[in-house]
């Protein structure tokens, strides 16, 4: 009953700021939205420039199979100076050029090398789009016959639809961004007002009210992600989940405790709401960048990768995909569970004994 | 607008920030987010755990084997699994791609054989990167001649460093995301406190007010500029082909703009804690995608290069991009476009803020 009084209060603090609801909703649809379809991390609609010097159809084989949506129009150049001038510019980033020998050699069956210029400014892209290159260019030539087929299968995610992975990131990401401001600030509001003492003064045990406090702003993002994974992850972009919906709702709420741990500890070392909004920043920008929301681990160096293993995002991120992309099963998942629930509880521990105390 | 009123204050203003140990923080953050994501942000795909399968145990595959430990960009472990362990493992993440080389391949070679390879895709660019490693190898360890060599000379990040890549991207994310909620946060906390009366019912005018609230953030993020291009030249050993006073200058303009955006964030809201979500929301999303970190500007789809040019952050980054890497200065039309198109932002921003500042209880 008692913990039921205070869900109340919180929920009628919650949604008389307005704008405070707003955001939150924009958080979980539109801008999850935005993620995943303007972030594509595989290039798109690389400009592509050439110089022709040998004038010649092979090179307009060449340049008509180039197409959508890798590459954009490519565009002619009069000479090599005036592509590298638009390389410059950043208007073009890869400029070919065909000389006389390289068609020549290319007609005569000979190894004909291509010269290319990248403008390599995004080093992943370029490395990418070079991988393109080769393998447009292997189809043209002498007849090439490889020993044995190569069969790539990209499980999970066959034609690599970034528009999945960018949503859940994201989702992921404002997830631990609104859990620690709304906790912590839930306190340390009441703090900056004076009426945390009163608040404990209450006939309440003070660990019921740091929990039930708690609770309630996990139960607002619990719902905020029904929101989101509703009518975004699943309505807009199609999601396909090979695991079990009921486990993602089990990760979650035991994330956003291990979350409210840490926003219980960024509460008891703060007075003021400045504060919270500071060091909030501080821990939870590395927490979203490393522990592997957007690029993958295993390509940080081994520091981070040991210091991520104090992330709860990090398991939370893993567990995620898992449930989502490998479709894996409760076994396999039960030491995300555990990582979640014992970073939670010492979080607590270490928490209540800062502020779940008189002065 | 009178000299003594600002000085009082900004003095006060300061006494303020320095009390509230502000300080540390507006310093602490920047170098840190730096270091942080220029560490941790890979973007190349490296060390990725391999599997291989062997299943023939002739030279050929020995050799395709050796082929994949030789590079950085696998960590090959030899097992002997069957198809359904495999994929489990893919399933329980612990491996990122598995190569299967069935038995007899070497026998089988131009008569059909067949190597498989299974990649975790739930990563689109670390799929699609290591289909193209993964070819390379092979083709390689085949011993075939590709009829076309393609010869690339690469520009401004010449031997395609991740550093180079990322350190000076994050500049436009820093200088968007910090000062802006820095400065909200400054002014909605009067509000939120109920000190903003005293400007309600003081001899100060709103220019006055407003001059005073935006130069400490301005100024703490001033000195900050030159922290950052530090770090960035000695600890990540990005080059500097540009103009340092241009860099400078744009930064400047660049801050200015954000101090402006906490300004018009600080209009519509009244808690400290909504001005620092909204802040932190519209600045980190627009100034991670926009700043060419993730993807080149030039590369974007019709939706996405339209909303790019909405942003500041796409301008600055550009011209942060040239100072660091291609040198072009003022040479280039383009920089000057860009620059230009900065300064009026910032006039732009600052004075829609002061419009909508009221001086009086809504």
């Amino acid at each position: 009953m008692k913990m039921n009084a205070i869900l109340k209060k919180e929920f009628l603090v919650f949604f008389r700021n307005i704008g405070l609801v707003v955001f939150i909703l924009y958080a979980f649809t539109l801008d999850i939205y935005i993620a995943g379809k303007g972030i594509k991390v595989t290039p798109r609609n690389v400009p592509v420039g050439y110089v022709n010097e040998a004038d010649n159809l092979v090179v307009n084989k060449i340049i008509s199979s180039f197409h959508k949506p890798e590459f954009k129009k490519s565009k002619m150049f009069l000479n090599e100076k005036a592509l590298k001038e638009a390389i410059y510019n950043k208007k073009i980033m890869v400029g070919i050029v065909f000389n006389k020998r390289f068609v020549n050699n290319l007609i005569s069956k000979k190894q004909a090398k291509l010269q290319v210029l990248v403008d390599s400014t995004a080093a992943a892209q370029a490395e990418v789009t070079l991988i393109y290159l080769q393998n447009i260019l292997m189809k043209f030539g002498n007849n090439l016959k490889l020993p044995a087929k190569i069969d790539i299968i990209k499980l999970f995610n066959p034609n690599s639809n970034t528009k999945w992975f960018m949503s859940l990131s994201e989702l992921m990401s404002n997830i631990t961004m609104l859990g620690l401001v709304l906790i912590a600030v839930v306190f340390v509001r009441e703090k900056e007002n004076g009426t945390w003492d009163i608040m404990l003064l209450m006939p309440v045990k003070g660990s019921l009210i740091i929990f039930s406090k708690i609770l309630s702003q996990v139960l607002i993002l619990m719902v905020g992600i029904t929101i989101s994974i509703g009518l975004i992850v699943f309505g807009t972009f199609d999601t396909p989940i090979n695991g079990n919906l009921f486990y993602f709702y089990l990760i979650s709420f035991l994330f956003a405790f291990a979350i409210g741990g840490i926003a219980l500890v960024i509460a008891s070392v703060s007075k003021t709401v400045l504060e919270v909004g500071h060091l909030t920043i501080v821990i939870m920008l590395p927490l979203i960048f490393l522990s592997g929301a957007w690029t993958p681990l295993s390509s940080m160096s081994p520091f981070i990768q040991y210091l991520s293993y104090l992330s709860p995002l990090r398991y939370y991120i893993q567990a995620t995909q898992d449930i989502f992309f490998r479709g894996s099963g409760f076994i396999d998942l039960l030491p995300y569970f555990g990582a979640e629930l014992l970073m939670a509880l010492i979080l607590f521990y270490i928490g209540y004994r800062k502020i779940g105390r008189l002065f | 607008m009178r000299i003594n009123v600002i000085k009082a204050y900004l003095k006060k203003e300061f006494i303020d920030l320095i009390r509230n140990k502000m300080i540390i923080l507006t310093y602490l953050i920047p170098a840190m987010i730096l270091i942080l994501f220029g560490f941790g942000i890979k973007m190349e795909v490296t060390h990725a755990r391999t599997v291989i399968i062997d299943n023939d145990h002739s030279k050929l595959s020995l050799e395709i084997i050796n082929k994949f430990s030789h590079t950085k960009y696998f960590d090959v472990k030899v097992e002997n699994l069957n198809y359904k362990e495999a994929l489990h493992k893919l399933q329980t993440n612990k491996a990122d791609m598995i190569i299967i080389i069935p038995p007899s391949f070497s026998k089988n070679l131009y008569k059909g054989a067949q190597i498989g390879v299974y990649i975790d895709g739930s990563f689109p660019l670390r799929a699609i990167t290591l289909q193209g490693y993964v070819e390379k190898v092979l083709i390689n360890g085949f011993n075939i001649k590709l009829p076309i060599k393609i010869e690339n000379r690469n520009f401004f990040n010449e031997s395609m460093r991740d550093y180079n890549a990322i350190v000076p991207g994050l500049f436009g994310l820093i200088f968007l995301v910090v000062p802006a909620s820095l400065a909200a946060i400054m002014i909605v906390k009067e509000k939120e406190v109920g000190t903003i009366f005293n400007f309600y019912s003081a001899p100060i005018t709103k220019i006055e007010f407003i001059i005073s609230k935006l130069i400490p953030p301005f100024l703490f993020h001033s000195v900050n500029i030159f922290i950052l291009l530090i770090l960035a030249l000695y600890l990540f050993d990005v080059p500097f082909r540009g103009n340092l006073f241009i860099f400078w200058v744009a930064s400047e303009i660049y801050i200015l703009i954000s101090v402006g955006i906490g300004l018009l964030v600080s209009v519509i809201t009244s808690t400290q804690i909504a001005a620092l979500v909204l802040s932190v929301i519209i600045t980190v999303i627009p100034g991670f995608l926009y700043s060419g970190i993730l993807m080149p500007i030039s590369s974007m789809g019709k939706e996405s290069l339209i909303e790019a040019h909405i942003f500041p952050v796409m301008y600055y980054n550009h011209l942060v991009y040239d100072s660091f890497l291609v040198g072009e200065g003022f040479k280039s039309g383009g920089n000057i476009l860009y620059f230009l198109i900065l300064c009026g932002y910032a006039l732009g921003v600052i004075l829609v803020g002061t419009f909508f500042v009221k001086k009086a209880i809504k």
